[in-house]
Formats: C-alpha cells, structure tokens, sequence
C-alpha cells in the first residue's frame, strides 16, 4: 500500500454548480486527501469570497486557497472603494487573473457562483489554464468525469430552487458513489436574491445507487449507539 | 564515485557533559575514502577558552565553517565587549548553517561549552542547523553509530573530570576501531572552570 | 564579483552559493547527507474550554534514534502553540521566525496575537517554498474569537478541524480519534485522549517514540506538560555502570592552561542604565 502521506495535500473533488431560475446552487463533496490517505473528510471546498459570491475550489488544497485568500482580498477592496458590493463577473476574472498569470505553478480548477443586481445567478468556471467560460451549469473536480452525461439528461432550463438543489445532492452523491476521490458529505450553497442558504447532507442520509449496500455497523452507527467508550473491548 | 559525503574524509567527534565540567573528543585522522591523507588534523576548534566547536564531515567545508564562526565571534566580541554563551553561539551556528538550507555545508558540528555559572552546555545539529540540546553526550561524524552505543552504556552522570576524561577517551577509542574512515587515536579537551586539560591519545594506526 | 573583502553578516533569507558545487558532486554520484528527521506523531484536539496538543519526542536520522527526548511544541504565542513533523531543521526555523514576528506584531497592536494569524504567517511562507520546507504542522490556540485547531501541509494548504494528526504516526494516531473523540469534552478527558493517540503513534508507528509531550491551552493559561507520560523507560539500567581507573587510556601528550579567574567589575553609578 502506498499512502505517500509526503505528496501535496489535493482535493480529489466533485464540485459543481447549477444555475436556476433567481439564483445558483453550488455543491461539492467533503473529502481531501494526500495520496491514499484521506487527511480531511469534513473539508469545506465552497469557500465565501464576497457576501454575495462563493467559490468551489479542486486540485491542489495549497494553490486553491491561495487564489481564493487573494481574490477575497482584492474584492474587500473592491467592495469599499466602490461602495458597493462587488459583481459575480469581476469575482470570476480576478479569479481568471490569477489562475491565467501564474498558469504554469498552479493545479486548480475553480468554479464561481454568485447572485448580484445587474446579472442575477451566474455561473462561471475558470478550469485549469486559466480561461473562463459562463455557463448555465458547470461541473468539476475527479468526480465530474461521472457526471457529464448526467447533466446533459437531467439539466434543463428554468428550474426551481429546489429543483436545482436536488439535482446539485444527487449530482454530487452519484460522483461520490464512483469516484474514489471524492467522498464523505455533501455541501451546498445557494445564492439568490434573499441572501446566502447553506446545507449539509451527512453522508449517511445520501441515496443509494447501483450495488451500494445499506451501511451496517458503520462508525456512525457505533458512534449513534454511543456506549462510554466506544470500540473498546 | 557512489559514496555519502561524509565518508569522504571520515571523522569521530564526541563531547560528554561531567559535573561543572565538559570533555570535547575527536579522532586525528584526515582521509581521502580510504586513503588516510594526515594523522594529526584538527577538528575541534576553539571559540574562546570555555568554547569550542567539533565539526566532523567534509572537512573543507568543516574549515570554512570554522573560519565564519571564529569571525562572527570576534565581531560579537567587538560589539558587546564580552563572549558568546554556548546558547547564543549554538543559535548563530544554527542560522549559517540553516541559511543554506538549499546548499548546505557538508558538515555537522558538536558544540560545547561552560556557560554562565560554569553550567556546561552540550550540543549538535545536523547540517542544515536542527538544534539537538542534550544532557548527557552528543556525537557526530562516521562512527557515530558506534559512538551511541559506546556512550549510552559508558556514561554516567555527574561525572568528576578525571573520570569524565577516562570515558570519553575510552567511548572514543572503542568507537573508532570500529570505524574504517576515523582513528589515529584522538584529541581529548577537558574543560573545568579553572583548567582546559588537552590531551593526545595514543590509538591504533591502522 | 564586485564581492566585499569582508562578508558583512547576512539580513535573512536563503543562501544558494554552495548550491551549484553540491550539483557538481550529486552528478558525479555523491550522496547527499540525510537531515534530522522528526518522523512524528503530532495531534490536537478542540475540548470544552480551550485545545490540547500533544507529540511524541523521537528524532531520527535515517534509521538512527538521534534524540530520544526532543521537543517538537514549539512555542509560537503565550496562547498559541504549535506541532511540527517533517525536517527537523524546518519546523525549528519556520516557528521560530513566525513566533518572532508574532510578536513584533503584539508590540505594534498591543494586542493578543490571533491563531488565525500565525496560520496565515505560515502558510504563506511554506507556499512561497512550493513544499521544500517540509515542515508538517499542527497548530493550536485560544484567542479572543475562542479556540482553534489548524493543520499545515508542506505546500501551503491548511485545514482547520476539532481533532487533527500529522506525521507518520498519523494513522494510529487518527485511529484513536475517529473511534474516542467527542464533542465537548473535559481537559481531563482531553488530555486522556491526546495521550492515547500520541502512545498508539509510539508503539505502532517506527518512526515515533519516547515520550508524550502534552500542552494545554485555556482562556487564560497555558500549560506545557513536558514528558508528561513516559511509556518507555530504560530497561538495561546498571547500578554501577562502567568505571575506568585514573590513568587507563593511554596518553602520549598532555598540555594544561590555566583559567584566569573572571575579573569582577565594579559596577559604577548610572552604569546600569546604559546597559540595558
């Protein structure tokens, strides 16, 4: 077994995010992991920027939160010396900015979600050379190569909030399902023009795809029937 | 040419702390592989009369080290108008040598010396300057195999220096004979608040 | 080559002078020499009322045991202390100079230093070295916005968690959390827990050993438990251990300098002030 515990700390990641009708939902799942060994199965990839523009983030955990510490930065700015809130469109090019300039050191596609009065929810994925493409969804990470089909069949134009939430939970636990670097729970993130929701799915209450079993005796499970000490014998 | 720098030149440093006293040993030998080049090479250098310095690797970055250390002493001598405790000196080794993180000196010193109160100090690093602060003894160079297990069991604590000196001289000698790359017989400093004992020992020249 | 006579010491940063020699000699096959190594088990925990943080105390070199009691929490803040694996070498250096600058900053603000801080202060430094400062770290403390656990990897990235483990101990160490960690537990508890991870990291990881070092930190006090469980004392202990006789090894020279007696200075008026 090779656990390689020195190689770079990477988000082998699902992440997406899906317009709607009045706002985005962002999703992605929990897992992070160096090598073999998974070093975080809580992690949080959907980062806040702005108040009004949040950030999946893939690849590798180091080069993804420096763009996003310094995107955040440059929007503070931004926000005050516009006195007003910065756009989804700006977010997503500082975002381009970076990630284009120093191209040939960084290992991380992004996607930005953001709700804002001019344009509304919008979607843009910044992928790993450093373009930026606005999309109605978007998908990325590992685990996205499972879900392309997918989204093609089950995306469609005009959904509700709901509606694109439960297709953003499903998305992600589909990947998580066939993807073994992607795992643990699912976040999500929806953006609109009432404000920023956000919401976790433990990864025991995900659906069941093809041959998954139903969890017996799992560590919840244990830790649910908590005796004092748990797994000691 | 597949070898580990160190055992280009070869060398055996010890140093051991007694009761207000320090001992700093080395062997003599100066090699080429396994061509001996010189028998009597210095590779304890002294600070000031209570401080010394053993470096053991690859000796021509071992001299230059020396060279850098004698000269940010005099300059610390210079500016504060007194000497360097053992502490601070360690310190300064440490950042020359962790400066060159990326380049290092082929070189790890033992550092030892009396610090205020006449408390001995006892120290070694590797050769990017991660400080090893120890109690009992430290050792460094080709046999420092050997030298570990010579010392944990020869050892003793509180040593007086006339004891001090026969265990360091005997951990040496027994450590050595077991090392191809080190030998000659060796160089014992005995230090006490009042003395500095130098000895030469007699060893196997082969 | 306009270099000055005399090398003025140096202001900070790295030294690459010995770097193209070194090449020249790993070409031609030399091996380079193997730094001090803290193959680790590293932990900490989020408890009711503050962190605690634990280590092993092995150092090694290669196969080498070298220090078989060092100290691998470092201080960084009165209220924030912090773990480190990796290069020996590396962590030594990396906390000190942020301990350093945290407290520059706290002269500056007068201020208590923030754990979120110290985390950006290294992170930043580790990703501008693109992971060849391998440092490893576990870092922990109290401030006003209430405790925090952080882990630092060698590139950069962090992460922030209610329990945390690094080294090579950090599956046994892990082992331990996943099945005995909860929420709002006691110091006591706390300390019980850290000890257990850190002990299954001495015996079932090589490269961690010794002892357990253990740090607590609340509110308003910090406390460093140095060596507080020692699982592995020395077995082969000898009453009399060995004993040479005076004059034993032979000696074909010996040179004597005498001491001066310090000369004691008598401080003068006022003097003091100026030393200060």
């Amino acid at each position: 077994m090779d656990l390689n515990l020195n190689a770079p700390h990477s988000m082998g990641t699902t992440i997406v995010g899906v317009t709607y009708d009045g706002g985005v939902v962002l999703g992605a799942d929990s897992r992070t992991s160096t090598g073999m060994y998974v070093a975080n199965r809580a992690s949080d990839k959907i980062t806040q920027l702005t108040d009004n523009v949040y950030l999946c983030r893939s690849g590798s955990a180091a080069d993804s939160q420096v763009v996003s510490d310094y995107v955040r930065h440059f929007l503070h700015q931004q926000t005050i010396q516009q006195g007003q809130p910065a756009t989804t469109k700006v977010a997503a090019n500082l975002i381009r900015l970076l990630a284009y300039g120093n191209k040939n050191s960084l290992q991380t596609g992004m996607i930005v979600g953001g709700w804002d009065k001019y344009e509304g929810g919008k979607i843009y994925g910044v992928p790993l050379g450093g373009t930026i493409v606005e999309q109605p969804f978007a998908i990325g990470g590992s685990g996205s190569s499972y879900l392309y089909g997918f989204f093609d069949q089950a995306w469609r134009d005009g959904m509700t909030k709901d509606e694109a939430e439960k297709l953003v939970v499903k998305a992600v636990s589909l990947a998580i399902a066939r993807d073994g670097a992607s795992g643990g729970v699912v976040r999500t993130v929806i953006i609109n023009s009432e404000g920023v929701t956000r919401n976790f799915y433990a990864g025991d209450t995900l659906p069941l795809w093809h041959e998954e079993l139903e969890p017996q005796n799992s560590l919840l499970d244990i830790l649910a029937s908590a005796p004092a000490e748990p797994m000691r014998i | 040419m597949s070898f580990r720098i160190f055992e280009y030149n070869g060398s055996a440093i010890v140093a051991m702390v007694g009761k207000n006293c320090f001992a700093i040993a080395s062997d003599r030998r100066l090699g080429v592989q396994l061509q001996t080049i010189g028998t009597d090479f210095q590779k304890i250098f002294k600070i000031h009369d209570k401080l010394y310095v053993g470096l053991a690797g690859l000796a021509t970055d071992a001299q230059t080290l020396h060279q850098r250390l004698v000269f940010r002493h005099k300059l610390y001598q210079l500016r504060e108008e007194r000497d360097m405790k053992p502490e601070t000196f360690a310190s300064l080794v440490s950042a020359i040598l962790y400066e060159k993180r990326f380049g290092p000196y082929f070189t790890q010193p033992v550092i030892a010396g009396l610090g205020e109160d006449d408390q001995p100090f006892i120290c070694t690093m590797d050769s990017i300057g991660a400080k090893e602060l120890a109690k009992d003894f430290v050792v460094a160079g080709t046999a420092s195999e050997s030298l570990y297990g010579a010392c944990e069991s020869m050892y003793k604590p509180d040593m007086e220096p006339e004891e001090l000196f026969e265990t360091i001289s005997q951990a040496l000698q027994a450590s050595v004979d077991r090392d191809c790359l080190s030998g000659w017989g060796g160089h014992v400093l005995l230090v006490t608040p009042t003395e500095v004992r130098e000895s030469t020992l007699k060893g196997r020249m082969d | 080559m306009a270099q000055s006579a005399i090398e003025v010491p140096p202001k900070g940063g790295f030294n690459f002078d010995l770097c193209v020699r070194n090449d020249m000699l790993t070409k031609k096959g030399v091996q380079l020499p193997s730094y001090r190594k803290t193959g680790t088990t590293i932990v900490g925990l989020v408890y009711k009322d503050g962190v605690v943080l634990g280590a092993d105390t092995r150092a090694t070199e290669g196969p080498i045991v070298c220090d078989k009691n060092c100290e691998k929490i470092h201080y960084m803040a009165p209220n924030i202390y912090c773990c480190g694996a990796g290069t020996a070498a590396d962590t030594e250096a990396v906390t000190d100079m942020v301990s350093s600058q945290l407290n520059l900053h706290r002269y500056a603000t007068g201020r208590q230093s923030r754990v979120v801080t110290a985390l950006t202060l290294l992170k930043t430094h580790l990703f501008s070295y693109q992971g060849h400062v391998s440092a490893a770290l576990v870092l922990g403390g109290v401030d006003v916005t209430g405790p925090h656990l952080h882990t630092i990897y060698p590139h950069g990235s962090t992460d922030s968690l209610p329990y945390a483990t690094m080294g090579s101990g950090s599956l046994a160490a892990m082992a331990m959390f996943e099945s005995q960690y909860r929420e709002g537990m006691t110091r006591e508890e706390g300390i019980h827990l850290v000890s257990e991870a850190i002990r299954s990291g001495i015996f079932n990881d090589l490269g961690s050993g010794s002892n357990v070092d253990v740090c607590v930190i609340t509110k308003d006090k910090t406390e460093y438990l140095r060596n507080h469980m020692l699982p592995n004392p020395r077995t082969y202990v000898s009453t009399r251990g060995f004993s040479f006789a005076k004059g034993q090894t032979e000696v074909l020279s010996t040179k004597i300098k005498q001491l001066r007696e310090r000369v004691v200075e008598v401080a003068v008026e006022g003097a003091d002030a100026m030393e200060e």
